[in-house]
């Protein structure tokens, strides 16, 4: 009777340990570059082009999109412009900057905006073409859109000194092919 | 059926299929006579005839919308030579008027707000293979066929509309049911605070902040029972007008949180955002018997100190601080009338350093005059320090408090400690908490004699049903000084946010 009980008991252990496993395994299952069903490019980050500054640093990046800096050096404040949660640009986003999942992003801000810290909630669009008028439109903002959804009417960032289409550029969204 | 028809007659032979063609003669000649338009059409577009006035009204609506297109052409090149706001995309005589929902709701990080598009406003002019003005970046022209969200139109509106304030409101709340071994006290249902956290951008550097609160009253403060205890009334938690020059300096005024440690401006009056049913000992509310001058009328500056990576804030506060004989009075904040022309100041230093994400470490000085009857005034310095770390899945909050009370014309000192420490796990939608917390007031102070020790170990469970809402079950005990019994207690509380 005992040795069943430890037989179960063992199963049981091995069972969660199963599903443990392959719950890590999900969660930490990154596309594979090669996959022919993803195409990866760079996400380009974009301010209103009368905007002074032209580099920013990842960490100065990250601060700015987390509403902990809230102005530009010209005293502008800064308009923070996302795309809607599950979209590719914003899960790069969340996965590369914020290194948060969506749940706790929201929580960020709501909790920021609550005490004061965060001025501004981030505007949300749902287009890259509306991320890149928004951007234009409005002097202290700043977004990000694929490196093909940029034109002239707005200004990409260097992050780190790199820009989109430099080798080493860190900002890349993975986007399903369309078939 | 007709067609099983016809394959059933033709079997039958040659006779039946003369009638059968009698009958489809009449079908066949509609059938031609029904497509000899469209055959007509077919055949030769270019042959189709259209009578002239229609032409001309085709050719004046094309001239229309070069004219158009020249308009705003014209208007993207100034903006873009001026490098600023298109003003000249105001509404025109032509531009359709912007209906309510063309009207983007204002920002909120929880929803999206999709953008209407509106063909009738300008939009970004885009050249292909120009690249004036970016930085090293290709260009691209967007497809013809691609809808153009205009972006414009709405903050145009925004800005053109001066009656509005960009008013925004969410609420939190929380219902409990709970009950402790303290004598007289009963297992009860009990409404939380209903909170309506209101904010408004009245301009680019203005903005507005309150907390209107609706909340019953406590049964008893330290033992001094209370009438009307299911009585629900209204308090203004938070009133503040912010300017905010840049990240370096923003100036506050009104009613607001003391930046005295970490946890009195990290959570306010929402049960919701804070991961045990309650506030520790020392930050409890002034009108549920806390210690603390948790709410000050008057100002204060606040910003970042230029420090590179250790990334400092300071705060500095100035206000008329809390009443004296409080827990007594209904009223604790000195909302209208200070007792003294005595000022209380606070000033807090904190660090958030980039290496350790997540890490706040600070310490805070206040200081007041307070003037408790049948007693001398009372000198109050309250001395804090905290050191937290708060990563989304993971929490461990410490502070400890002094705080210092001395009798004018006396020698006599009164000190406070206190502090309490919480750690708290995520695992999926769970998260277990510890919190052990201390506070011990000398049976002869002059301030809080109702108080004593206080001290005991909170242990507790949150989980998230949904994204905005938390259910949690603690358990707390609470050593108390001699003769007084301990007490437990077990609060199930549902919080939420909407």
């Amino acid at each position: 009777m005992q040795g069943r009980i430890k037989f179960v008991g063992f199963l049981g252990l091995a069972a969660l340990l199963l599903a443990l496993v392959a719950r890590q395994a999900a969660e930490g299952a990154s596309p594979d570059p090669t996959d022919p069903e993803v195409t990866i490019q760079a996400l380009a980050i974009i301010v209103n082009r009368s905007n002074s500054v032209d580099a920013l640093s990842t960490s100065e990046l990250r601060r700015i999109f987390l509403g902990d800096r809230s102005h530009w050096p010209n005293g502008r404040r800064i308009t923070l412009v996302m795309r809607e949660p599950g979209e590719p640009e914003r899960r790069c986003m969340l996965h590369d900057l914020y290194q948060m999942s969506e749940g706790e992003l929201k929580n960020h801000f709501l909790h920021g905006l609550f005490t004061g810290d965060i001025l501004v909630s981030p505007k949300i669009l749902a287009t890259s073409i509306g991320v890149r008028k928004f951007v234009f439109n409005v002097p202290g903002a700043i977004g990000y859109v694929r490196l093909s959804d940029v034109d002239d009417t707005v200004k990409v960032l260097r992050v780190d000194e790199l820009l989109p289409d430099d080798k080493g550029y860190r900002l890349k969204v993975e986007l399903p092919v369309t078939k | 059926m007709n067609l099983s028809r016809l394959a059933s007659l033709r079997q039958t032979g040659p006779p039946c299929a003369s009638r059968v063609i009698r009958m489809l003669l009449p079908l066949v000649a509609l059938f031609i006579c029904w497509n000899a338009p469209l055959s007509a059409q077919e055949v030769g577009p270019d042959k189709v005839m259209v009578d002239k006035q229609t032409l001309q009204t085709l050719l004046q609506r094309v001239d229309e919308l070069e004219a158009r297109v020249q308009q705003l052409e014209a208007g993207s090149q100034q903006a873009l030579q001026n490098g600023g706001f298109r003003v000249s995309d105001a509404p025109t005589a032509s531009t359709v008027p912007l209906s309510a929902s063309a009207m983007r709701t204002p920002n909120s990080a929880l929803s999206s707000s999709p953008v209407q598009p509106n063909t009738m406003l300008a939009t970004p002019e885009m050249r292909p293979g120009t690249n004036a003005g970016s930085v090293g970046t290709p260009t691209k022209t967007p497809p013809a066929q691609e809808q153009e969200p205009s972006q414009s139109e709405n903050v145009m509106a925004e800005r053109m509309d001066l009656s509005k304030t960009l008013l925004r409101i969410r609420g939190f709340g929380d219902v409990n049911f709970g009950g402790d071994t303290m004598h007289g006290d009963t297992t009860s249902f009990s409404l939380g605070q209903l909170d309506l956290f209101i904010t408004s951008d009245i301009s680019e550097k203005f903005k507005f902040l309150s907390e209107v609160v609706f909340e019953g009253s406590n049964s008893n403060i330290y033992g001094q029972p209370k009438t009307g205890v299911n009585n629900l009334g209204v308090d203004l938690e938070r009133y503040l007008i912010q300017y905010s020059y840049n990240d370096y300096f923003n100036i506050s005024a009104g009613r607001m949180h003391t930046a005295i440690g970490y946890y009195n401006t990290a959570y306010h009056h929402s049960t919701w955002l804070q991961t045990t049913t309650g506030r520790p000992f020392l930050f409890r509310f002034e009108d549920e018997g806390g210690i603390l001058p948790i709410h000050t009328v008057g100002v204060s500056a606040s910003g970042i100190i230029p420090s590179g990576a250790l990334g400092l804030h300071y705060v500095a506060e100035a206000g008329n601080g809390r009443e004296s004989q409080s827990p007594q009075t209904e009223e604790p904040v000195q909302n209208i009338v200070d007792e003294n022309n005595h000022k209380a100041f606070n000033l807090a230093l904190f660090a958030r350093p980039e290496a350790v994400r997540g890490l706040q470490a600070g310490f805070s000085v206040y200081r007041d005059v307070l003037e408790p009857l049948n007693s001398p005034r009372v000198g109050q310095t309250i001395l804090a320090t905290h050191v937290v770390l708060v990563r989304s899945n993971y929490e461990w909050l410490n502070e400890v408090m002094l705080i210092r009370e001395s009798l004018f014309g006396q020698n006599k000192v009164y000190n406070t400690p206190g502090f309490y420490t919480q750690v708290s796990k995520q695992f999926g939608s769970w998260r277990p908490y510890l919190r052990y917390q201390y506070v011990n007031v000398a049976k002869t102070n002059p301030v809080f004699p109702d108080v004593g020790l206080q001290h005991g170990p909170s242990l507790g469970i949150r989980y998230d049903a949904s994204e905005f809402v938390a259910l949690k079950f603690q358990y707390d005990y609470t050593y108390q000084r001699q003769p007084q019994p301990a007490i437990n207690t077990l609060t199930m509380q549902i919080g939420f946010t909407f």
